[in-house]
């Protein structure tokens, strides 16, 4: 850390004053500026500034270290946070939105909750100061655009949260298991690339007695509809036509609700109220087959002095549907974690530079891979061949992180995410209990979401979709 | 003569006035006493009631304007909550919680009571044992209360070593136990409350009619049955009541267990006002939502209170029936 940062200063004193003005990139000579460095050029004026952010400390403490660096060079440090769980931050900042409060300057929350906070006024654009600092955020595929709402970007990320496929090695290469399955279906035991293999092999290897469950995949309250939501996009589906008629009822609602709900036949007789703090030490105690999981997983369980499994597990792109005839790949890309910056804040531009330091792959590389706060994800470019991301993540584990960043798709992005999410954990929760058919948990979907749209506003939400459909990734399937 | 009917008038009318004005010096004591805490409580409680009054009749999309631009929509908030089969089932497993809760704490707080009311060795141990759930921090008793319950858990496991079968009770995952579970949680953390009231009142009971019955030869579940717990109705009544009226407002347990879940299991009132209003950042039928439980509440507390007046006369009147009789003999 010392070192890099006489290195940093020696670069300034030398070619600083070019880089600033823009003269950057100066290509590969001697004059060329560390990332980052134009971002404290473009901060360093604004002089020592206290900020203060909502954010999980789970998140904030492998920030620390990046922070301290970004304060010996620019004043401005990160001095406080209200300690919160990235769930509830949603309340909390729309709070200090509908209070207008100056008080906190940065907002680390899920993407998905831009469209409502920029509609209530709270964030700041930030593409002036990411222009004015040379700034880019370098994503893997079209990540960074859920990080955008309207044009505009409205958060810089810091946690690569996407899904990858999961199963277990050691059972999918046992030689036995090949045969036996081979018997069974007539066809090979294969990479699963679509919901019915997926389906075919968390059957066969669903063996309770034993204690292998076929799939680690939740479905309670807040977490399921995520996997719903993946499903129905991978079928060619969206929540939404372009007037903001619900159309989750289709073909592909259809689908997407008898992958959903027949997980229930391989999964843990508990999975209706697990959430993650429940199936995470069961994946990683090798109790289940396969499930679609958050890449960061794969840090905590391929850590041999945490995991059972480390080594155990295959990683890939996560199972496609087919719309219009050919395979399409989806991958569930939420909570997509940005640093958002308040409107509010007399501090917004020490608050916005603070920001883009941290979404440097410099900074972000030794955020992500912290081995014990885990929570932030790998998902710059660089940070894909980075020896240190390579360690953390397995080869195999990266390799699936950037595929299925590639596909990556977004929660509900429009303004009233949380009431469209509320509607999709009622009803889907009463359909995977029994409580309600498939057709009538659809049915029921779409008619909450008609009142939802109703009551904030059809042609204010028809605005915010067409940024929704802009942000779903261009690509049908990882390269 | 005269002198003596004016001295008799004057005998008689005396004591009324000096009645009188003591009984306005009282009431004005007590308006002094209470006016500085009545007047803090309006002041506070005032402008919340009416902004959330405002709230239920404007209609606030919070994301797109202004509170004080909120379009007025009359009583279509109301009629929305009354219309909304989600909000009646969530009053329903309301009162099945808390009527569960209620029945349950005072039963154990009870029993526990009348175990170490009487005066022994080590009482104040045992006293301090029993007050220690109510101590623990809810949220605590939520994470707690998952690790124990879960299928593989301790709790299982306990039965199933005293029953000899496998159980494996899905107390938290099955919807049809799952509003049971918060029930018995809720009843583990809050008998305490019971137990305190009733332990007072037990105290504090007159040790004359316990004597006597005694003396005339009765049972040790006579004395309890037709002198104790007559005499313990209002303290009974307003442990009930008190347990209630908190039980309705129920948060913690059930939101850091559940959320509400599975499905809409564990839905109570509390979980799915603050959902609308927190979550779904509906404030205007958050409001109403709140409005409509608060009338209910007062509803409850207004028949407590009529319930309690009424147990106090029949407690004055069951005391002045044996001293009549004895200022008769």
């Amino acid at each position: 850390m010392t070192g890099q940062s006489l290195h940093r200063r020696r670069v300034l004193q030398g070619g600083l004053g070019l880089a600033a003005l823009g003269a950057l990139p100066l290509g590969g000579g001697a004059l060329a500026a560390e990332e980052g460095d134009t971002i404290i050029a473009a901060a360093k004026g604004i002089g020592k500034t206290e900020l203060k952010a909502i954010m999980w400390s789970n998140y904030f403490v492998p920030m620390k270290g990046p922070i301290e660096e970004f304060e010996k060079a620019t004043g401005i440090a990160i001095t406080g946070i209200k300690d919160l769980s990235t769930p509830t931050i949603p309340q909390a900042a729309m709070a200090e939105a509908l209070t207008r409060s100056p008080d906190f300057d940065i907002v680390h929350v899920g993407s998905e909750m831009i469209p409502s906070l920029v509609s209530a006024g709270y964030l700041e654009p930030l593409d002036e100061y990411m222009h004015k600092a040379n700034y880019k955020m370098d994503a893997v595929g079209d990540y960074a655009n859920l990080a955008t709402y309207g044009g505009k970007t409205y958060g810089i990320i810091t946690d690569g949260n996407i899904f990858v496929h999961q199963l277990r090695k050691d059972l999918f290469e046992d030689a036995d298991n090949k045969k036996r399955f081979e018997d069974k279906f007539g066809k090979p035991l294969a990479y699963p690339k679509n919901w019915d293999d997926d389906f075919q092999q968390m059957k066969f290897f669903h063996n309770p007695e034993k204690g292998i469950y076929g799939s680690g995949n939740l479905r309670s309250r807040g977490f399921g509809y995520v996997w719903f939501l993946m499903y129905l996009y991978s079928f060619g589906g969206f929540p939404f036509d372009p007037d903001m008629k619900p159309t989750v009822s289709s073909d592909a609602g259809k689908k997407a609700i008898a992958v959903y709900l027949r997980d229930k036949e391989v999964a843990f007789p508990d999975s209706p109220s697990w959430g993650t703090s429940q199936m995470i030490p069961h994946i990683a105690a090798g109790d289940v087959y396969s499930c679609q999981y958050w890449g960061g997983l794969i840090k905590l369980q391929e850590n041999p002095a945490k995991s059972k499994t480390a080594g155990k597990w295959i990683y890939g792109a996560v199972p496609g549907g087919e719309a219009n005839g050919k395979p399409l790949y989806r991958a569930a890309g939420m909570p997509v974690v940005v640093l958002t910056v308040n409107k509010n804040s007399p501090r917004k531009a020490a608050a916005a530079y603070m920001a883009c330091w941290l979404g440097t792959e410099k900074a972000s590389s030794q955020i992500v891979t912290d081995r014990v706060n885990t929570f932030n994800d790998a998902w710059t470019r660089k940070e894909m061949t980075d020896p240190r991301v390579l360690e953390a993540y397995t080869p195999g584990g990266v390799k699936a992180i950037q595929a299925n960043l590639q596909v990556a798709a977004p929660n509900i992005f429009l303004t009233g995410n949380q009431e469209f999410v509320d509607v999709l954990d009622k009803n889907l929760g009463q359909g995977y209990l029994g409580q309600l058919k498939a057709d009538e948990v659809l049915k029921q979907i779409d008619e909450d979401f008609a009142k939802v749209v109703k009551r904030i506003g059809t042609a204010k939400l028809k605005k915010d979709y067409e940024t929704y459909a802009t942000i779903m990734p261009k690509a049908t399937q990882p390269s | 003569m005269a002198e003596a009917l004016a001295g008799a008038a004057t005998g008689t009318a005396a004591p009324g006035r000096l009645d009188a004005s003591r009984s306005k010096a009282v009431r004005r004591f007590k308006w002094m006493i209470l006016s500085p805490l009545l007047l803090m409580l309006l002041s506070l409680l005032t402008p919340v009631l009416l902004l959330q009054l405002y709230f239920s009749f404007h209609q606030w999309t919070v994301y797109l304007s202004s509170w004080w631009n909120a379009d007025f929509v009359g009583l279509d908030i109301f009629q929305s909550v009354f219309t909304d089969p989600r909000f009646g089932w969530a009053v329903l497993r309301s009162l099945a919680f808390a009527g569960g809760s209620t029945i349950g704490c005072f039963v154990l707080g009870f029993s526990l009571a009348y175990l170490i009311y009487r005066p022994f060795r080590g009482q104040a141990l045992y006293y301090a044992l029993f007050i220690v759930p109510m101590l623990t921090v809810p949220i605590v008793i939520a994470y707690t209360g998952q690790m124990l319950l879960d299928r593989s858990g301790p709790l299982n496991d306990i039965l199933s070593r005293l029953t000899g079968h496998d159980i494996q009770v899905l107390w938290l995952s099955n919807p049809d136990i799952a509003l049971l579970t918060v029930t018995l949680l809720d009843i583990w953390n809050w008998t305490p409350f019971s137990f305190i009231i009733m332990l007072a009142g037990l105290s504090s009971l007159p040790k004359e009619p316990v004597e006597a019955a005694q003396i005339l030869g009765a049972s040790s579940w006579r004395i309890f049955w037709e002198v104790q717990l007559p005499l313990l109705r209002p303290v009974i009544l307003l442990a009930l009541v008190l347990r209630f009226l908190d039980a309705m407002g129920s948060f913690p347990i059930i939101w850091g267990l559940l959320q509400g879940g599975p499905g809409t299991a564990t839905e109570t009132l509390g979980i799915y006002i603050y959902i609308t209003t927190w979550q779904d950042f509906n404030v205007s039928l958050g409001a109403a939502q709140s409005y409509v439980t608060m009338v209910m509440m007062v509803g409850i507390v207004l028949l407590a209170i009529r319930l309690l007046r009424r147990e106090k006369r029949s407690l004055d009147t069951m005391y002045a029936k044996p001293q009549e009789a004895e200022e008769t003999a």
